[in-house]
């Protein structure tokens, strides 16, 4: 391991350790730094306007306490998390919060978030459920509806110039990211699943160029690495919604699995589709957000009328990974109280079934405290399959 | 035989008025009625979820709808939900997931493995659709994941889902900015529920049809809208526990005539009480507010408990599904789909320009203060259900919005020197939990304790009132 | 020459410790306490005292249980679920579902007929779902816990218990014995109760015949009956449950050994010393 090598990581853990240290940074400098959650929110926009986008993290070593006295705890363990952080304040650095119809536990606190927390701009971007040519039709407006309110905080219109531009440089970012998965690619992968997805998370707080600079030079020291850190081991693919901290990934590497492939967000699902390029930019983000993000969110008609078609066309990508990586095994791991991936967790079995990838399902309630359980569930899979 | 055992089912719950009494038997009859259409074969059947407003629609197309969440409820009610619950949570389903679609989709495949329905099966069971209807969008993720996971259990049974969404509150914001190209998307996806209807069912849309009962549905609004509203007399003549049965016609049967005539007699039974001063309890000593949430429909019975405490409950949230059309400023419009898409945004929206008025407000709690006021309201109850995150969630923020902003009570209380000072409190509240259908989450003792105590602090309250 | 191997499982309540070479020639089970890593080694002490051979005559020794990674001399440590499988296959040959009732957990575990784990549940999360529902009830009752299960089946009429909290389940259990219903009822109901508990979880792997009930549990009559009526199939359990972990830890050491062998590969193993841990 070079000097330099050493170095970046360091870089990346102090960002990790320290979430948001660069964005204060920022914000004394006179920026605006603009909080989301999930990937349904159009970073574009944000960038587009001058505003730097920063993904908001919970934290699972850090107990729920204040978040419990304003928001029911039969929301999403993750989000309770996110929210809990903020009011206690860790957020304070932020100008505003935009927040996407993704899911019951979202829409039902924006009230909560909006009136409880200080900052002076809060959006909620209503994203469609279905998939159909008027839905498209639809969020073109929600999203130009977006566009105006945001340029309105900012005091300028954001041009098609304005986006055109930042979807040219979050799609750079977006190569980037499956440049570095094709490092995973390899019979024993050149980047563990923990730097990575450490690396994604750190990614998310900075802004978009910093980004782009920070994964060229992880490119660069990764090309130049001649041993995988990892030991060889059956290469496993987690699937899920947000996992923004790296402990399930570690607990299995630590195991001896290598984790190959993902479907989660701050993984695969935000970084593999891109943005098309010509054309009216809003439509263009219109169509990255509702179709080519693949979550169980949106309503995908069943076009097949067999059960066995329906979800060979709903986890299709999932297949075609499972390919590309070579994986052997499958981690779904699901929050308690989540719906949307809470109602799919049969389907999403058959399917894996149906692939010939032997799945782990886990159900899990956002905090340090079940590593313990989880290390007896994911080790005994590990042996299952090994 | 066995000494008396732990009831299996519960006791008979009284109510205030004889219409809500009549809602079993009509329930029952419904029931049937599906049962019966599927043997004959005729009509379609279609499995759909309430307040979508595409009542119209079916009626008009003669379509029968299933009502799943009904089911689910009737299930919870005769307390035999958990081997359905268990069904669906040996797919691999959590039981921290909405209980009526896990009731519905253990039951729904059990159906399918037998063949037949399960034995004993609640009225004679849920019927098997020819086609399910559902709507995700900003009313439940449930409800637009349910009908999709039951379907692989019946993957010859089409599914159309249609997105009703609406603008959420923004106070920097008018609504009517955004509201047309709302209001465009959701004519859309009605005509296209239309279009599926149609080719279900082989016929085409009579839209004069159509028309008269979108025009009966307007009628009928309002005229549930004036009938709950008499029950702000002093007895008042018609309780929460009541409106928990007389929802039926208002969920299950808009835009028929019997759901009018039903509310014609119920109106007229109201006033009747209210000429004699009968109240929904004899000794009416503190008026309740049901500020939110589901019913837990197994435990119903609590509400004959807080009126044997001299508890009666004027006004719920809870399926107060009508807001009068007169009030709400929507556009006129001759084409009746047109029509329902406003009054999906003119119901939703109805509190949104109060709510901008009063600082801190917003719609939600802006609605318990007018009716706080209107029906002369001394304590809020909440019910927090653990399945059911769309209309559980921010009951909690609620509450805390409300005593922020909105202090009516005037007590007096002893000063720094010594003096009586008159100083505003906010209104109590009690917030009760367990769930809609799972039995296991309520604890009967803890919940009449709370009760208890709540009655206690609404009795401090009223005798320390200051004039 | 012999080949000795061992199979040590630290649970929460109990440490286990087989010695076997063709057949099992020792079985220890000793209480693990607070102090693991001193408890195992004294269990191990015991085991070859029984067995009558020294520390260093063992070839493998793997690891199971809850403590499994404070075992400091086992040379590999395996997960109770595959300890299990390996163990009861051992024992039934034509075991397909595998449920083992703990003090702390309950596991389902679905084999093939090699042992080799298909798929499995585990309940580690809540008391109420676990052996230890039962301790809790037991001692509010007055009861010793080993005739709990006898006792139960002398009820004709079991009471009804809520089975999602402990605590609910004590207040309810008092409440009625202060009413005047009888213990074994109540142990009845609470035995149905746990019963209950344990067939919903696992019942999300499709439960097959033969149906092996281990662990603690497994020494529990009424656990037993009330769990027939709640699957609906015939259950069989190993002569002495407590130790079928074990058995299947140095079975699978024994494995690995024939497998070096045939492959060729060096093996990899601990020193044979039983240090003296210090208490930290």
């Amino acid at each position: 391991m070079s000097d330099k090598q050493g170095n970046i990581f360091s870089v990346i853990e102090k960002y990790y350790k320290d979430y948001g240290l660069r964005a204060k940074a920022l914000k004394d400098e006179g920026k605006r730094v603009i909080g989301y959650i999930c990937s349904f929110v159009p970073l574009e926009i944000i960038t587009a306007s001058g505003c730097i986008p920063f993904r908001a993290r919970g934290n699972i070593h850090e107990p729920i306490t204040t978040g419990d006295t304003l928001l029911e705890t039969i929301v999403c363990p993750y989000y309770r998390s996110c929210f809990d952080l903020s009011v206690k304040q860790r957020y304070d650095f932020l100008s505003g919060m935009v927040i996407p119809h993704g899911c019951d536990s979202m829409v039902r606190s924006y009230s909560v978030w909006s009136y409880f927390l200080p900052f002076p701009y809060f959006h909620f971007v209503n994203i469609p459920t279905v998939c159909d040519e008027s839905s498209f039709e639809f969020f073109n407006a929600e999203l130009n509806t977006f566009r105006k309110s945001l340029g309105k905080f900012v005091g300028r219109p954001i041009t098609d110039e304005d986006l055109f531009k930042a979807i040219r440089v979050h799609n750079e970012n977006r190569d980037k990211v499956r440049a570095l998965y094709e490092f995973r690619k390899a019979d024993l992968p050149l980047i563990p699943g923990t730097e990575l997805t450490m690396l994604l998370t750190v990614g998310s707080s900075l802004p978009i160029d910093e980004a782009n600079a920070l994964f060229d030079q992880v490119l660069t020291e990764i090309k130049q690495r001649g041993k995988s850190p990892l030991k060889k081991g059956p290469r496993i693919f987690i699937d899920g919604a947000c996992l923004d901290n790296i402990e399930l990934i570690k607990l299995v590497e630590e195991l001896g699995g290598n984790v190959v492939a993902d479907t989660i967000c701050n993984g695969a699902r935000d970084y593999f589709p891109k943005t098309d390029i010509g054309g009216d930019p809003i439509d263009a983000l219109a169509h990255r957000y509702l179709d080519k993000i693949n979550c169980p969110k949106t309503y995908r008609a069943n076009k097949a009328g067999t059960f066995e078609g329906d979800i060979a066309s709903r986890f299709g990508d999932i297949g075609t990974y499972a390919k590309e990586f070579k994986v052997d095994g499958a981690i779904l791991y699901v929050y308690k109280y989540c719906d949307p991936f809470g109602f799919e967790v049969p389907a999403r079995k058959a399917y894996y079934k149906s692939i010939n990838v032997p799945l782990l399902h886990l159900e899990d309630i956002y905090s340090a405290g079940t590593i313990g359980q989880l290390r007896t569930r994911v080790q005994a899979f590990l042996e299952m399959i090994g | 035989m066995a000494e008396e055992q732990k009831e299996a089912k519960p006791k008979k719950r009284r109510t205030a008025t004889q219409a809500a009494a009549s809602i079993g038997p009509m329930v029952k009859e419904f029931i049937t009625g599906t049962l019966q259409a599927r043997a004959e074969g005729k009509k379609k059947l279609a499995y759909t979820f309430i307040v979508c407003h595409h009542e119209d629609i079916f009626r008009a197309m003669d379509v029968i709808p299933v009502w799943t969440e009904n089911f689910a409820g009737i299930c919870g009610a005769k307390r035999d939900a958990e081997r359905f619950l268990q069904r669906a949570e040996s797919l691999g389903l959590s039981r921290s997931l909405c209980t009526y679609a896990l009731c519905g989709i253990g039951f729904d495949q059990w159906r399918e493995e037998l063949g037949q329905m399960p034995p004993d099966a609640p009225w004679g069971g849920q019927v098997r659709p020819d086609f399910m209807i559902s709507s995700g969008q900003i009313l439940c993720d449930p409800r637009s994941k349910w009908y999709q996971a039951s379907q692989q259990f019946m993957p010859d049974v089409p599914i159309y889902n249609m997105d009703l969404p609406y603008p959420l509150f923004q106070r920097d914001r008018d609504h009517r900015e955004v509201w047309s190209y709302y209001h465009k998307y959701i004519v859309k996806q009605l005509r296209g529920l239309v279009a599926f209807i149609e080719e279900q069912t082989k016929k085409k849309m009579d839209y004069d049809r159509l028309r008269e009962l979108v025009d009966l549905s307007d009628r009928t609004w309002n005229l549930i809208d004036e009938t709950y509203k008499l029950r702000r007399a002093v007895p008042s003549p018609m309780g929460t526990g009541d409106a928990m049965n007389t929802m039926v016609p208002i969920a299950f049967m808009m835009a028929t005539q019997r759901a009018y005539d039903f509310f014609l007699d119920l109106k007229k039974e109201l006033e009747e009480k209210i000429a004699k001063g009968e109240g929904e309890v004899e000794n009416e000593k503190y008026r309740l507010m049901w500020g939110g949430g589901l019913p837990a429909w197994f435990a119903l019975n609590d509400f004959n408990y807080f009126n044997s405490k001299g508890a009666s409950f004027p006004v719920e949230t809870t399926y107060r599904n009508v807001e009068p059309l007169y009030e709400m400023d929507i556009p006129e419009t001759k084409d009746p789909i047109e029509h329902l898409a406003w009054r999906w945004l003119g119901y939703w929206t109805f509190w949104y320009d109060k709510a901008k008025k009063r600082p801190g407000s917003e719609p939600d709690v802006e609605r318990l203060i007018n009716w706080i006021e209107e029906y002369k309201i001394d304590g809020v109850v909440m019910h927090e259900a653990f399945s059911c995150r769309t209309w559980h969630v921010g009951l909690i923020w609620q509450l805390h919005q409300l005593a922020k902003i909105y202090k009516p009570i005037p007590l007096y209380v002893m000063g720094k020197d010594g003096k009586k000072e008159k100083v505003y409190r906010e209104l109590p509240s009690l917030i009760l939990e367990s769930d809609i259908i799972d039995i296991t989450s309520y604890s009967e003792v803890d919940t009449r304790n709370k009760i208890d105590a709540f009655i206690e602090t609404l009795e401090s309250i009223k005798s320390n009132r200051a004039a | 020459m012999a080949n000795y191997f061992a199979g040590i499982d630290v649970g929460s309540t109990m440490t286990k410790v087989v010695i076997l070479n063709d057949g099992i020639i020792a079985s220890i089970i000793g209480p693990t306490g607070p102090e693991q890593r001193r408890l195992a080694n004294k269990v191990m002490e015991e085991a070859l005292r029984k067995a009558a051979i020294s520390f260093q005559k063992i070839t493998y020794i793997v690891s199971t249980g809850y403590g499994r990674i404070n075992v400091p001399f086992s040379d590999r440590q395996f997960t109770e679920i595959t300890c299990h499988a390996k163990g009861i296959v051992n024992l039934f040959s034509r075991a397909k579902t595998i449920i083992d009732i703990g003090g702390q957990d309950v596991k389902g575990i679905k084999i093939d007929a090699h042992g080799k784990i298909l798929d499995f549940v585990m309940n580690d999360k809540c008391a109420a779902g676990s052996g230890r529902f039962i301790e809790v009830i037991a001692d509010t009752l007055g009861v010793p816990l080993d005739k709990v299960g006898d006792l139960s089946l002398q009820s004709k009429n079991p009471a009804m218990i809520s089975n999602i909290c402990t605590i609910w389940a004590q207040q309810e259990v008092a409440a009625s014995l202060a009413e005047g219903v009888p213990v074994p009822d109540l142990l009845a109901g609470v035995h149905k109760s746990l019963a209950d508990r344990i067939s919903r979880m696992v019942n999300r792997l499709k439960v097959e015949e033969a149906v092996i009930v281990t662990g603690g549990g497994g020494k529990n009559r009424g656990l037993l009956k009330a769990l027939v009526e709640q699957l609906g199939h015939e259950i069989l359990v190993p002569e002495e449950p407590l130790i079928t972990g074990a058995i299947g830890g140095a079975l699978i050491g024994k494995e690995i050994v024939e497998k070096a062998k045939q492959n060729k590969i060096p093996l990899e193993t601990k020193e044979r010393i039983l240090e003296e841990i210090e208490i930290l």
